[in-house]
């Protein structure tokens, strides 16, 4: 049995297929923006569009942009020579806050994962390659995840990144900082035991 | 000697116990009932309150009493540095929840430091019986408890055979992607040569043990050995060269694997094969000698998780004793008198080496139980 007019039910719908709303969150977005004056509700929806219509990838680094190439690779202020690669968008800005990285990205897209169906031509490698063939790169970093899929990713790419003489690094993954040993988890424990370094 | 002792256990909706509160003995504890009046029940809770999960099923809503929501289990336990109280709320719903002095437990996992057991009941029989599938589990089992890495690596070793898997069947379809294979080879190899080692001393360590107990056993006429049989050659016990022998392996069936869609190779297709006077006990033993085999098995475990733990564990015997001849129960005894043991069985008369103990004994009558006085002492 259906409760609801049906614009209504359209509109809870639409908003429930977004990530992170459940049933009742979208019934109650949905009540609110009925409750909104008209013109916010067209501000909304322009805005929507907007975003949705004039943002596109970046040529150089794939990542999401309004210009192209984006405000990172067409920056001066920037190590051209240093690429940093990662998994998406949001990644991209994790290591912005951190104000200290200078070089430039690559944005995969997605990571290896033949159980998903996910090979290596279905996120951003090959634009990868071609970039460093065709520019003057000193160090590729390998940002993904340390997780199954995003080791396979980094693995992956180092193969074949290697041969062509540039110099290839990983992340290190271990102990966080302000973090106490006493409260890491044996895993990660071994890792940063593992990665350890002389002083 | 360090004492781990089972002192109270409550159980509230718990199976077919709607209210129960046993004290029991530091030493031997009888349950005896006619069958199908929840003597196993009694066990299972107590098995449960050690590692989180039941023996029988993982389906926590089999354990919570019918047409109840919720179930209750609280253990107390004392030990040489005090007394600790383990508490578990099951929920037909919900996951399960532990605590461990009334604070929350992250994970299963750190039950393992507060009360162990080893188990001992007829389907332990199908260790030796069945496929390798038992034996591995077995051993995975054991190691995930006192080893959280071996966890980690199992874990990442499953999902990235999975991947692998996935890849050879989409490599049949799509050729180009034979070029990703050697990525998920080296992580296979990585990790699977962490468990392949861990393993190997494992059963090392088992069989030092079980074959001193299986030659008292038999009066010394049997020499047990365990051997941990891999598909990768592993005997140098290095992790670098077992790494080097996996990735070999892999490489060299590549072919083979595409064509299968399937990993053909690894710890995965692993075994432990028990021997009796060099003969393997699986195909040529009696029915008494694998008996024999997995009693030796289960006591060494009990002596193993001494070695580690620096505790003997409970010996929980689930209608294990019938099937025992009067020789194998006289060294059964002989653990009894070491650590706090549990012991289920449908009549007294068939324990006779327990009469003159000193005991507790339960008598189990449809979700009841009663403390038999005139036996307890």
């Amino acid at each position: 049995m259906n409760y609801y007019i049906e614009p209504v039910a359209r509109l809870i719908n639409e908003l429930s297929r977004l990530p992170g709303i459940g049933g009742k969150t979208a019934q109650r977005l949905a009540f609110h923006i009925i409750d909104l004056p008209i013109e916010r509700v067209r501000e909304l929806t322009q805005a929507i569009m907007k975003a949705r219509e004039g943002i596109k990838y970046c040529s150089v680094c794939c990542n999401l942009t309004d210009q192209d190439p984006c405000a990172i690779c067409s920056s001066h202020h920037r190590d051209h020579s240093l690429i940093c690669v990662v998994k998406d968008s949001r990644d991209v800005i994790a290591m912005e806050k951190m104000r200290d990285y200078k070089g430039v990205y690559h944005i995969l897209h997605g990571t290896i994962s033949p159980m998903e169906g996910i090979g290596p031509d279905e996120i951003r490698i090959k634009e990868l390659l071609n970039r460093v063939n065709n520019s003057e790169i000193r160090e590729v970093i390998l940002a993904t995840n340390p997780d199954v899929e995003g080791e396979a990713t980094a693995v992956y790419i180092s193969r074949l990144l290697k041969p062509l003489g540039i110099k290839v690094t990983r992340i290190a993954h271990g102990i966080p900082v302000g973090g106490d040993l006493e409260y890491a988890d044996e895993v990660t424990l071994s890792k940063a035991l593992e990665g350890r370094r002389e002083m | 000697m360090l004492v781990l002792q089972l002192r109270e256990l409550f159980l509230k909706k718990y199976r077919n116990y709607i209210d129960l509160e046993l004290s029991f003995h530091p030493k031997l504890n009888l349950i005896v009932g006619p069958n199908a009046q929840g003597k196993t029940n009694i066990l299972e809770s107590i098995f449960l309150s050690c590692t989180g999960r039941s023996h029988r099923t993982p389906r926590d809503r089999e354990l919570i009493q019918w047409g109840s929501e919720q179930a209750f289990i609280r253990a107390r336990v004392e030990k040489q540095t005090g007394t600790s109280e383990i508490a578990i709320r099951l929920h037909a719903r919900e996951k399960k929840k532990v605590l461990i002095n009334q604070s929350p437990a992250a994970r299963l996992g750190e039950l393992m430091g507060h009360l162990n057991s080893v188990l001992f009941s007829p389907d332990d029989l199908k260790l030796i019986k069945e496929g390798p599938s038992e034996r591995r589990r077995f051993m995975d089992m054991e190691l995930s408890q006192i080893r959280p890495r071996y966890f980690y690596y199992l874990q990442q070793y499953n999902r990235i055979l999975n991947h692998r898997n996935n890849l050879l069947k989409e490599i049949q379809k799509k050729p180009s992607l034979t070029s990703t294979l050697p990525v998920w080879n080296q992580q296979l190899a990585e990790a699977g040569s962490f468990i392949i080692l861990q393993r190997m001393h494992f059963i090392s360590s088992l069989q030092t043990i079980a074959q001193e107990i299986h030659s008292k056993i038999t009066h010394g006429s049997e020499t047990l050995t365990l051997e941990y049989k891999s598909s990768i050659p592993c005997n140098s016990g290095n992790i670098e060269k077992i790494r080097d022998n996996f990735l070999k392996i892999l490489k060299a069936r590549q072919d083979e694997d595409i064509e299968s869609g399937l990993t053909g190779k690894g710890c995965h297709r692993d075994d432990i094969v028990f021997q009796i006077n060099g003969m393997d006990v699986r195909t040529f033993g009696s029915q008494g000698q694998k008996r024999t085999t997995v009693l030796s098995l289960k006591l060494s475990e009990l002596e193993f998780m001494f070695k580690e733990t620096g505790e003997y564990p409970l010996l929980l015997l689930d209608d294990a004793m019938s099937e025992l001849d009067t020789g194998r129960q006289e060294m059964l005894m002989e653990y009894i008198g070491k650590v706090q043991t549990f012991i289920t069985l449908t009549d007294m008369n068939h324990l006779p080496v327990l009469k003159d103990r000193s005991k507790r004994v339960y008598r189990i009558y449809s979700g009841n139980a009663v403390l038999d006085e005139s036996l307890s002492f």
